[in-house]
């Protein structure tokens, strides 16, 4: 058995034990996530009230204010308490450079990237299902899509979305170019952004197809007159859907970064390019506050997903 | 002057917030045959850039705060392309004898979007807001600085006071920057301004949407257009919407796929696809004020050596360059300041040569004789290093396209050009301290006065003031030019004066002029009236769209 | 929670029985072979130099002197997609070496450092592979500034925990299996067991899915140079070649097509060999 096996086989064991588990998890990624925040701003050279201020020009009394809120006159032990303390009540700070507070920049954006990413997930789940379904264990089809799935995975995703924009929107004029105007504004941001999701999703999801349409049970069940594809639905995908729900933590990250970047390919607005800048114009509080709602928006779909992995794996329930 | 409030100018500057766009005029862009203004509809334009840090053009770094909300704001008084003022807001006005105060009789019956009544406390209140320490202006102060306060004489009389004569005061009053804002607005915290604000113009603003768009409706009441306006009494559109799109091509895409009416910025390799499209019109308009030009720091490294900087400027063949780089949509300048600013000087034209021999010569005389390894040129075992402040982040048009062009160019004649800004908190470290040998900029402005920022010795940016004199140029003669030109009101005298001014400082090498910074507005045929304002920010009172 | 999920979809493709091609396999070693070379010598293959700028041949469609055209400052874009391997394809090379020898340490350490240091190196991991890599990318280049090396070090930073999960993985496995126990009782010290055993087989696997990964950690830092945040100008490098010529694509696709073709055909070629490797080498794992 391979290394990556054994954490899978000691969840299952695990997803068994009571949710407090999962719930004393999911508080240490958060406070983790802060952790890293606070860390990122004391690491970076310079004094911690300039970082925080940016480019932006201040009077002296805010200035005196953002010592105080940040306990910066205080021990490091102390202001990391401030600062968790804060957090905890939901202030993600002030950015001094877009003259607003950090959760209300992010507020403002976040819907539009959300839409993107569930957008691209969805149409990358679809396509990859059905891609899986009709060549798992057929010879030519399969060659042809394995080879179509390893220029997916390889094609870089500006590349693509460059691409897509150019032919479909410039040449063709079949979708728009940018954001906000509807549903088919978004038709091309999720394309770039879910080809190397479908290349992958449609690999594990036909290699575990394959596995088991080969185990005892589909036999039985084709000899019961099932039609092959019911099969495959019926039977063989929800065995198939396991490993694929392990690349969970790895689609959410790469949903992110990917809307950095698709969101600036295309022009979109949201958290992605809101991070950018941040990160172009030092904006600490920005960049700290997006970690934050990252990892909280991780937390919240690996919860999501866990409950699924139950609904998959049916020996989970009620064990 | 305190370090916080001066600074942020020159942000506004190195941020090179300033937009790319222009105007078509009303009736030339009304297409033969089609009917006349139709009320109603909505019309999306698209720019590159937006003022994130802050709306208020009162405060704001960003140039482009003024193109946001000049739909919703209106001045004092107007300015039209010949460089005429003329009334808005105030009816008439008069000027005393020692050219330090101003006396502004008020139009009756103007209201604010939010219902207050405008009158002569409004106009000083804005004023006021301006100039206060707490508003931290970033730009708009820098126009009136010796300004010393307003006075209210009556209901709608208000007399303004300046410490000095001050001639170019009313061409900065018809600037958005100077729009009048509802006093009521302007009674909430500054952060709040930055979001919104509230005027007297034919549009109101519904909400700025940060990376994504701002939109407007029409003013119902609007009844003031500036003398000159294409009509009177409300505005044509139902709404207006000014959707943000960085990307080039994405922009430019939006445009030919018929998404949005209207672009500022259209790619200068773009335009003559646009202008095939028959659907598509092009309109250019050369921006006035300074000049895309690089400016070498004349105090300190290689530059310091008059022969250096002309080596430099000589030795690379910029305006071949810029006509290949840009398809010729921009013309090379041969001044600091661009051809549409009052006082340019025509006979600057030609006057440089490309001759990279005199170059080598120059530099041979200056002591640049060796060569290393690389082919650089060397003094006493130094490289010829020209370290250059240049802001990728910030750059629009193919900038750094440009850069890394003149890059090459330079190494060609033995220098070394490293582009040394880093982020704009790193650069804004450095400038202030002359740590740098080469900076670029353009910086618009619709008056002749802009040399003075440019040039004059009171600009020149120190950890104390934050100047635009980048070249930190010191000459007794052309400051006592600038001063004299603020003095007088007659434009001839003016223009003489800031002849002078521009062959110094090209005489000088002071400055290597690169191209007239133009906007080209590409726009769909069945938009009509999309004006421009001087400072050349398309404007939206006249525009309408034809309905399908 | 964090435990359910895996850090890279390395760890669970292409493990299936069927092979690719083998003449894809020698198509890609090939490709990989050639790209070698221009890493280590590009003056062997590219006439021009790269950053030979002319304003007035700028945009030539390919032909000619220029095979795959000119870009926006006329400079041969073929030279500089050759003379641009070097640093896009040693980014992700020094990035991922970064990431497997730290990421071994550290796996090591917790494997056999005792309970304590185990529980806290995992749990820093579990948080580190919850947070999206390109992020905390980003963070770090917030932290350090943008450039070559910071875009280098970023990418390490978020790649290295996922190592260190395997390593240690891999370490409890072949720490209970008889060999160690038996090595021992035959009187080698325990450091001696360490190098001569532990690690080696832990770090096999490892190498394996790391060859595969440099192929993203590649398309990770072209994708950091397309945002500006990697090498300064002039310097060719192809996520940057396509940044700048994404703005001409409508009038020139050569400038932004090639270099993402490079990009591609690169990672294509890694990830074709990666799995042929780990195909034979787990065969001969314990």
């Amino acid at each position: 058995m391979t290394a990556v096996a054994v954490p899978a086989a000691r969840t299952r064991a695990r997803a068994a034990r009571p949710a407090l588990v999962r719930l004393g998890t999911s508080v240490m990624v958060l406070w983790g996530a802060v952790t890293v925040a606070f860390a990122g701003l004391h690491l970076t050279p310079g004094n911690v009230v300039d970082l925080l201020i940016g480019s932006s020009t201040v009077t002296p009394e805010v200035r005196a204010r953002i010592v105080a809120d940040y306990g910066l006159d205080r021990p490091l032990v102390v202001q990391y308490l401030t600062y968790l303390g804060r957090v905890l009540h939901g202030d993600l700070g002030q950015s001094y450079q877009l003259h607003q507070p950090v959760a209300s920049a992010i507020g403002a954006q976040v819907g539009s990237s959300v839409q993107l990413m569930l957008s691209s997930f969805t149409l990358a789940v679809v396509v990859s299902v059905t891609v899986a379904v009709l060549t798992a264990g057929r010879r030519w089809a399969r060659a042809v899509f394995s080879g179509i799935e390893l220029v997916g995975v390889s094609i870089p995703s500006f590349w693509a979305g460059i691409l897509l924009l150019t032919v479909f929107s410039f040449g063709l004029g079949l979708f728009p170019a940018t954001g906000g105007d509807g549903p088919e504004s978004l038709v091309l941001p999720s394309v770039a952004m879910a080809i190397p999701v479908v290349a992958t999703l449609s690999q594990v999801l036909r290699e575990g197809l394959e596995l088991t349409l080969e185990e005892p049970f589909v036999l039985t069940a084709r000899s019961r007159g099932m039609s092959d594809l019911g099969v495959r639905l019926r039977h063989a995908l929800r065995h198939a859907l396991i490993p694929a729900v392990t690349l969970a933590g790895w689609l959410v990250s790469y949903l992110f970064g990917g809307a950095v970047i698709i969101e600036s390919v295309f022009s979109r607005q949201g958290i992605g390019r809101l991070t950018l800048a941040a990160v172009v114009n030092k904006d600490l509080p920005v960049v700290m506050g997006v970690v934050l709602i990252a990892s909280l928006l991780y937390v919240v779909i690996n919860i999501l997903l866990d409950l699924l992995y139950l609904a998959v794996d049916p020996r989970l329930r009620g064990a | 002057m305190s370090r916080s409030r001066l600074l942020p100018a020159g942000l506004s500057l190195f941020l090179l917030l300033t937009l790319a766009a222009c105007g078509t005029r009303g009736e030339k862009s009304a297409a033969a045959g089609a009917a006349g203004p139709v009320k109603g509809g909505t019309l999306t334009f698209a720019v590159n850039t937006e003022p994130s840090t802050c709306l208020d053009p009162h405060q704001s770094p960003a140039d482009v705060a003024g193109l946001f909300t000049r739909p919703a704001l209106d001045s004092l008084v107007s300015l039209d392309a010949e460089g005429r003022i003329h009334p808005w807001l105030a009816t008439k006005w008069t000027v005393s004898p020692d050219q330090k105060t101003y006396t502004f009789t008020l139009r009756e019956g103007v209201k604010f979007s939010d219902g207050t009544p405008f009158d002569a406390a409004a106009v000083k209140a804005n004023l006021d807001h301006i100039v206060a320490p707490a508003t931290k202006s970033q730009l708009a102060a820098g126009y009136i600085e010796p300004y010393k306060g307003s006075e209210v004489t009556g209901p709608l009389t208000v007399k303004v006071h300046f410490g000095r004569p001050y001639s170019p005061f009313l061409s900065a009053l018809a600037t958005a920057y100077f729009g009048i804002e509802s006093p009521r607005s302007l009674k909430q915290p500054q952060d709040a301004l930055c979001k919104k604000v509230v005027g007297s113009g034919p549009f109101v603003i519904d909400e700025y949407v940060q990376q994504k768009s701002i939109t407007y409706h029409r003013n119902p009441g609007y009844d003031w257009a500036p003398e000159g306006a294409g009509h009177t009494g409300p505005a044509y559109l139902d709404k207006l919407e000014i959707k943000v799109i960085t990307e080039d091509s994405v922009r430019l895409g939006a445009l030919t796929s018929g998404q949005v009416d209207g672009i500022a910025s259209v790619p200068p390799v773009n335009v003559k696809q646009v202008r095939a499209d028959p659907r598509l019109t092009v309109t250019t308009r050369q921006a006035p004020g300074g000049n895309y030009n690089y400016y070498p720091n004349t105090t300190s490294g290689p530059f310091a050596d008059k022969r250096v900087r002309e080596a430099f400027r000589d030795g690379i063949d910029f305006a071949t360059i810029v006509r290949n780089l840009y398809f010729g949509a921009f013309q090379p300048a041969a001044s600091p300041i661009s051809p549409s600013t009052d006082g340019y000087d025509r006979t600057l034209e030609g006057r440089t040569e490309y001759d990279p021999a005199a170059a080598g010569r120059l530099l041979d005389e200056a002591g640049w004789s060796g060569r290393d390894a690389e082919g650089y040129r060397t003094k006493d075992g130094r490289r010829l290093t020209i370290r250059w402040g240049f802001l990728k982040a910030a750059a629009r048009e193919q900038r750094d396209t440009l850069a890394e062009q003149i890059q090459a160019e330079a190494k060609k004649i033995g220098f070394d050009v490293q582009f040394v800004a880093g982020t704009v908190n790193e650069w804004l470290e450095r400038y202030p301290k002359g740590d740098y040998d080469l900076v670029d900029f353009s910086w618009q402005r619709a008056d002749g006065d802009t040399l003075r920022n440019l040039f004059g010795t009171s600009s020149i940016p120190t950890a104390a003031k934050f100047g635009q004199n980048a070249a930190r140029l010191s000459d007794k003669d052309v400051d006592g030019w600038l001063s004299d030109a603020l003095d007088t009101t007659d434009q001839a005298k003016r223009a003489e004066l800031y002849a002078k001014v521009q062959q110094r400082v090209t005489g000088e090498a002071a400055v290597f002029p690169v191209y007239v910074f133009t906007y080209l507005l590409g726009a769909s045929r069945k938009a009509h009236g999309i004006g421009w304002e001087p400072q050349a920010y398309p404007t939206f009172y006249d525009a309408w769209v034809e309905q399908a | 929670m964090t435990a359910s999920t895996v850090a890279s979809p390395v760890l669970v493709i292409g493990r299936g029985r069927r092979r690719a091609p083998r003449a894809g396999v020698w198509a890609a070693a090939a490709f990989l072979l050639v790209l070698a070379v221009i890493v280590v010598a590009p003056g062997l293959v590219a006439h021009g130099s790269p950053d030979l700028a002319d304003a007035v041949s700028a945009l030539r469609p390919p032909g000619g002197g220029h095979p795959l055209g000119t870009d926006a400052n006329g400079r041969d874009v073929f030279s500089r997609i050759v003379y641009g391997a070097r640093p896009s394809v040693l980014a992700g090379l020094t990035a991922t070496a970064l990431a497997v020898t730290g990421g071994t340490a550290v796996g090591l350490l917790a494997a056999l450092g005792g309970r304590v240091l185990d529980e806290i190196a995992m749990r820093v991991v579990d948080v580190l592979l919850s947070l999206p890599g390109l992020l905390l990318a980003l963070l770090v280049i917030a932290v350090v500034g943008p450039g070559t090396l910071n875009a280098v070090l970023a990418i390490a930073a978020y790649t290295l925990p996922g190592y260190a999960r395997l390593v240690r993985a891999q370490t409890m496995v072949i720490r209970r299996s008889g060999y160690v126990e038996a090595a021992v009782s035959l009187g080698l010290t325990r450091a001696g067991v360490i190098a001569r055993h532990v690690l080696p087989n832990a770090v096999a696997p490892l190498l394996v899915v790391a060859t595969i990964e440099v192929g993203t950690a590649l398309v990770a830092a072209s994708s950091l140079s397309f945002l500006g945040l990697g090498p300064r100008p002039p310097a060719p490098e192809w996520g940057a070649m396509l940044s700048a010529g994404r703005d001409y694509f409508s009038v020139a696709w050569w400038v932004a097509l090639f270099p993402g073709l490079a990009i591609t055909l690169t990672v294509l070629s890694v990830t074709v060999v990666g799995r042929h490797l780990r195909r034979r080498v787990e065969g001969r794992l314990p």
